[in-house]
């Protein structure tokens, strides 16, 4: 249906330990359409993190190539590198990494200063993006004083300051309790849905990675299973249980009122 | 949200650490500064030194050449040397000399007599022959001028010590003894002697010196000034007569000159002395000449005692020598101020941009993640580059105002640490020396430390520069961190 965003032939990575060699990728295939939610799921050590280095443009492949809107980034120098992660790329941490002297407006119109953006232009936007995730009002709280769930939607809002292509999430629900796990996911889903943004997140949590469309199994640095989500459902609008007609936004079907 | 906010903000984020860095930062910059001001005062204050050793040597050199025509006669009196009589010293009374009965004026000739004072006030000079001295018949020595060859000028003079004579019991004997409050010196005042030798004090502060054809006035020593409680343009009784204050003379070359220098008839008839002097001063042709001319004088009148400026130029020079030491040893010292204070500028320049470079390099360190998490977002290695560099340099500069604001409290204190005391030590040897010279010379001795508008903008220069130095490596450490550090755990 639609034309991939990313494509990954061959790409293996092997780090350096002094002089052995650990291998954490090894000749990975993958291709991600545009909009798709994607999570990656795999025990510990199986190179989810390593994979999502390679996709942000944080590291380079030792081998294969990456291929981000059809232009292999790579071969690309550091110098035109930043730009991708610049303008195609939005990343959420499990710990957030806000920085904790700027307060959460601050820290959302961080990545808009290398676009040039006007100064009330860039605080403008941070003051929608922070609507768009609840925290309204919010705007000059120091991450200190915000709980976690706060503190992750604040970078979410950071990750799409410069509405990115693709966002990559490295375990965004990890440190975070199950409320507020659901509601992390939920706003990544609607992110999804209504804006089209392509998500590629990372998560232990099976519970997590149900709620997406595209579930990729990782093991010993290569992709071993694919799954669909439940989140094929919503797209469609469409209940999974009774076929009835749903909005993105509802948590149960508003006809047989069981939970999506 | 500027980069300057975060660099203020990034360097507020640790108080205490900013704290202490800024304080160490602060008193190396203060030092930076200090130093320099020191030095500078330093340097003020031995240029000032040199010029006074260097007029004095010119000075004295000048006498020195006086001096070396220079012959002194007197009858049977012990030569009193550089003895500065003190005016509460007391004076042997060798007064007794007769006043004149017979003595007529007629062989004095303005012109071929001259006075005989030796070198003006300086070098108490003033004092040759003074005290015990026999008074003379001006016309008997008419013959020195008229019969020896290489003479230049006769200067005859009239020196009389006025006090309270006191009656002193010793061993079974009585002494008499003056207690001196002024000495009058008689110079005949004509253009000839006046305009071409030195007989007169050359140290007026106040109103003018005698000229030729001066009568009934006076020239004080500042310490006369003091006894006759009078200034220039007053009037004064000097046994019993009056005299107008026409000049003061220095005390100062020899703390306790008390001569007051008047015409030599009215000095002559003042002290019922007419037709008498004390003193003939010879001025031979030349140096070479000097020796011949006094043993043709002593030849001629055996019963002269005949003294050549030989011994006056011995003391003169070695008085010479000892300005040539001190300013010497005033020229050594600040080279060395000048060395040390280079070494120790280098060391607190060195300090500074090491405190930078290691305080930015641990703030790097500890802020891997946040670095890597800053290039993950779209960072350039540039824009991270010049965000530490700010910070270096803030750190630098917020640093360099403390300096200021230190130095500008304890400069002195800080430069009299670490410089050498070199006034002190030039002031003490030779300044004391000089104060004789030269009231001026002592003040030098006080460094006077001033922070210049130009010190302080080099000092807030020099703050930047260190600053941007010492953080270049450390930013350019950051800007290469891996943006994959973002993903770490910690
Ligand atoms: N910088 C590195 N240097 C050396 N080895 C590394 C480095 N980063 C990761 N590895 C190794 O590569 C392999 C894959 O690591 P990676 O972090 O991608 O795993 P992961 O699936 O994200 O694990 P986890 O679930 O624990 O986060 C592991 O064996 C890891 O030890
Ligand atoms: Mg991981």
């Amino acid at each position: 249906m639609s034309k991939p965003l990313l494509t990954l032939e061959k790409v293996s990575k092997t780090y350096m330990l002094g002089k052995r060699e650990v291998p954490a990728l090894s000749n990975l295939d993958l291709q991600v359409n545009k909009g798709e939610f994607v999570s990656i799921m795999g025990p510990s050590g199986s190179g989810k993190t390593t994979l999502l280095n390679m996709l942000g443009c944080l590291d380079k492949p030792t081998s294969g190539t990456l291929l981000l809107s059809d232009v292999d980034v790579t071969k690309m120098p550091e110098k035109d590198l930043y730009k991708i992660r610049l303008n195609k790329i939005g990343f959420v941490f499990q710990t957030f990494n806000l920085l904790p002297y700027l307060n959460a407006r601050e820290n959302v119109e961080l990545p808009m200063e290398g676009k040039f953006t006007s100064k009330t232009g860039r605080k403008q936007r941070a003051s929608e993006l922070l609507g768009m995730v609840g925290l309204s009002g919010r705007e000059r709280h120091r991450p200190q004083r915000l709980s976690a769930g706060e503190q992750q939607r604040v970078s979410i809002a950071r990750a799409l300051a410069n509405d990115p292509a693709i966002i990559l999430a490295d375990e965004p629900t990890g440190n975070l309790d199950s409320k507020n796990k659901y509601e992390i996911v939920k706003l990544l889903a609607n992110l999804n849905i209504n804006q089209g943004t392509t998500i590629i997140m990372v998560t232990h949590d099976g519970q997590v990675a149900a709620q997406t469309e595209r579930m990729l199994f990782l093991s010993d640095g290569k992709i071993t299973r694919e799954k669909q989500g439940r989140h094929v459902a919503k797209k469609k609008y469409t209940c999974p249980h009774c076929e009835g007609k749903i909005a993105p936004g509802d948590e149960r079907c508003p006809s047989c009122k069981k939970k999506l | 949200m500027g980069v300057i906010t975060r660099a203020v903000r990034n360097i507020s984020r640790r108080k205490m650490r900013a704290l202490l860095v800024i304080i160490a930062l602060g008193f190396s910059l203060a030092i930076m500064i200090s130093i320099p001001a020191g030095v500078i005062a330093n340097q003020e204050s031995a240029l000032g030194l040199t010029e006074n050793l260097g007029s004095t040597i010119t000075e004295t050199q000048a006498t020195i050449n006086q001096t070396l025509t220079q012959i002194d006669c007197t009858i049977g009196s012990s030569f009193e040397g550089f003895g500065f009589a003190a005016p509460d010293q007391s004076v042997p009374s060798g007064f007794d000399f007769t006043p004149p009965d017979g003595g007529d004026g007629s062989g004095f000739t303005p012109g071929q007599f001259g006075n005989g004072t030796g070198a003006p006030g300086q070098f108490g000079g003033g004092a040759f022959g003074g005290g015990g001295t026999t008074a003379m018949n001006e016309t008997f020595y008419n013959d020195i001028n008229s019969t020896l060859d290489g003479v230049a000028a006769v200067v005859p003079t009239l020196e009389v010590s006025e006090g309270t004579e006191e009656e002193m019991e010793m061993m079974g004997r009585t002494f008499t003894t003056l207690s001196v409050d002024y000495v009058i010196e008689g110079i005949p005042l004509t253009s000839e002697i006046v305009d071409n030798y030195p007989v007169l004090p050359t140290d007026i502060v106040d109103g003018r010196n005698l000229q030729a054809g001066d009568s009934g006035v006076v020239l004080l020593s500042e310490n006369n000034t003091l006894f006759f409680n009078a200034e220039v343009g007053d009037t004064i009784e000097i046994l019993d007569e009056t005299f107008e204050v026409i000049g003061v003379y220095s005390s100062s070359g020899v703390e306790s000159t008390t001569t007051l220098y008047m015409n030599l008839s009215d000095a002559q008839s003042l002290t019922n002395n007419t037709g008498y002097i004390t003193t003939l001063t010879v001025f031979a042709e030349s140096s070479d000449v000097v020796t011949d001319v006094a043993t043709e004088i002593n030849d001629l009148h055996p019963e002269l005692t005949v003294t050549t400026g030989q011994e006056r130029l011995e003391q003169l020079e070695s008085l010479q020598s000892t300005y040539e030491t001190a300013l010497e040893e005033a020229e050594a010292s600040l080279s060395q101020t000048q060395s040390t204070a280079f070494q120790e500028v280098v060391v607190a320049v060195a300090a500074t941009s090491l405190i930078v470079l290691f305080v930015m390099l641990y703030t790097v360190r500890e802020r891997t993640k946040e670095i890597g998490t800053l290039k993950a977002i779209g960072f350039s290695n540039w824009t991270v580059m010049s965000q530490f560099m700010l910070e270096g340099v803030m750190l630098s500069l917020i640093a360099g105002v403390v300096g200021i604001a230190i130095a500008s409290l304890a400069a002195p204190t800080l430069s009299g640490l670490l410089l050498p005391t070199v006034s002190q030590q030039v002031s003490t040897f030779g300044g004391a020396r000089m104060a004789t010279t030269n009231p001026g010379a002592t003040s030098t001795a006080t460094t006077a430390i001033s922070l210049t508008p130009e010190l302080i903008l080099i000092a807030l220069g020099a703050a930047v520069l260190l600053g941007a130095l010492g953080s270049l490596y450390p930013a350019w450490r950051a800007s290469r961190t891996r943006p994959a550090e973002a993903m770490r755990y910690e």
